[in-house]
């Protein structure tokens, strides 16, 4: 191991993995931007409904709970990388319950989410998606460094 | 590290109160000079010139022969360390420590490299994920030094740094910075109001006083040989005895009291005859047995040593320093005898002494 590497990982013993916890907070906004985007839409016969009851509650569940990844990621704590890379599934899922069924409900003669909106709130949740999934794996490959960096100097 | 040159600084502000009078001090390179004084003498605003905290109204600043007079002062590289430790609360020891090569866009490894290496000068190692708030105050102000030896600076500026501790505290972190200034043999000014850290971490003092500057001389020149009776009742725990005397007939006589002087003493006062002097007396320099008598007011026992306040003839307040463990009563009369004395010119205020001495 050359100098640099070993200094860069006894580095990680005082500093944090700000690198996990900004893609933690970088999902978040994605969220953010795609509840902002289906919750200003007007078309009320097609949004007030159960559906959309629970798409709140869950953003809200999953805003405090991402917050708090990317809390515990900043201290290379493993257990958040694995709630991260499930909530990372969830949002994927997501995109086939309400900009998947929004974009195929026909009212009227128009669907009730565009071709533009669905686009752009599905590239929101994909996007959130992704940065939950790197910030899961930086924050296991970096602990995992740690680790075995503070195995050796107790060695 | 630097030599530092103070030339002619004054300091006016700008309601026209002058803080400080025609500063002059060379200091060499790697040396510890301790400005000291009492509140108020313009000890700290030379500091915060010196620092580029404070604008220099007259004078010249040169750092390395440069004139740094106008420069601002993160161009100066030097790092002060005040008393109240200006600590991030929110960040860790370590990155309250990194936190100025941050600023500066180096290499995190290299801040790495230099943190560690003053956390481990410091012993701060241990401490180094904590917030400042889980520290006791000795160890914030060992962050607050380690912050500014990761800076690697020319000249260290110490405010006052252990004003904020407690007596024991206070000891054993001076004797920390005295390792610390030998260890890098850094160019230090420190500032300080309390003369035990002057005498005991300086190379050099520069005692002040309303902006003057009184004396600047080693620890035992300023102690041995005070220039004024300023130097010599601040310098010194408890202060020098200041007794009010004529001299007359090869004796200095004061209200109830006559002190008899050496041969050479006579001679140094020869041109005071008949006009008054101050002799000057620290209370160490009081040995018990001869013809003065000390009346007991109070007895102080310090341990090795016994402070014993009272008064010799006429109400002359005086205080004597003895080696042992005494118990004098209130109005005990203890004769003593002075086996040091010095005088001064109560017009001048100047010590009277002879030709270079």
């Amino acid at each position: 191991m050359n100098d640099d590497r070993s200094t860069e990982l006894d580095r990680m013993r005082y500093t944090k993995n700000t690198a996990s916890s900004r893609l933690a907070l970088l999902a978040i906004v994605f969220d953010v931007l795609f509840f902002i985007s289906i919750y200003k839409s007007d078309v009320k016969t097609y949004y007030y409904t159960a559906t959309i009851g629970g798409s709140i509650i869950y953003n809200l569940v999953f805003l405090l709970a991402v917050f708090l990844c990317s809390e515990g990621v900043k201290k290379y704590q493993t257990v958040y990388s694995w709630v991260m890379i499930v909530l990372g599934i969830l949002q994927i899922a997501r995109i086939f319950i309400i900009p998947m069924d929004a974009h195929r409900t026909i009212i009227g003669s128009e669907p009730v989410m565009g071709n533009a909106q669905f686009i752009f709130t599905v590239a929101c949740l994909a996007l959130s998606a992704v940065c939950l999934f790197a910030g899961a794996v930086i924050n296991l490959k970096k602990s995992r460094d740690l680790s075995a960096h503070l195995a050796s100097l107790q060695a | 590290m630097a030599e530092l040159q103070l030339q002619h600084l004054d300091k006016i502000y700008d309601n026209n109160v002058q803080a400080v009078y025609d500063f002059n001090l060379d200091v060499a390179d790697g040396e510890l000079i301790v400005l000291v004084g009492p509140s108020g003498c313009g000890k700290s605003t030379t500091l915060r010139m010196v620092a580029g905290l404070e604008d220099i109204t007259h004078g010249k600043l040169l750092l390395d022969g440069r004139d740094i007079t106008a420069a601002p002062a993160k161009d100066r590289d030097m790092a002060m360390v005040f008393q109240n430790y200006a600590l991030y609360g929110h960040m860790t020891i370590y990155e309250n420590m990194a936190f100025s090569l941050t600023l500066r866009r180096e290499n995190p490894n290299v801040i790495h490299k230099k943190v560690m290496a003053a956390a481990e000068i410091l012993d701060l190692t241990a401490q180094l994920n904590k917030k400042p708030a889980q520290l006791s105050g000795g160890q914030r102000q060992r962050v607050a030094m380690g912050r500014a030896i990761v800076r690697s600076p020319k000249v260290f500026l110490f405010d006052e740094p252990l004003s904020n501790l407690d007596a024991k505290l206070r000891g054993a972190t001076r004797r920390e910075i005295l390792l610390l200034h030998k260890r890098l043999n850094a160019t230090i000014l420190y500032v300080t109001h309390d003369q035990t850290e002057a005498l005991t971490l300086a190379d050099r003092i520069v005692c002040m006083s309303m902006g003057h500057v009184q004396q600047i001389g080693t620890p035992l020149e300023l102690y041995d040989s005070p220039d004024n009776t300023f130097v010599a009742t601040f310098i010194g725990l408890p202060p020098m005895n200041m007794l009010d005397t004529v001299f007359e007939d090869g004796k200095l006589k004061g209200k109830g009291f006559e002190v008899s002087l050496e041969a050479d003493e006579q001679a140094l006062l020869a041109p005071w005859n008949g006009k008054p002097v101050i002799l000057g007396v620290r209370p160490e320099y009081i040995a018990e047995g001869g013809d003065l008598n000390i009346r007991v007011s109070s007895n102080e026992n310090l341990g090795m040593n016994t402070l014993v306040h009272g008064t010799i003839a006429d109400g002359v307040r005086i205080t004597a320093k003895f080696r042992n463990w005494m118990n004098y009563k209130n109005g005990d009369l203890v004769p003593v005898h002075f086996t040091r004395k010095l005088f001064f010119d109560p017009e001048t205020t100047r010590a009277i002494r002879k030709e270079g001495k």
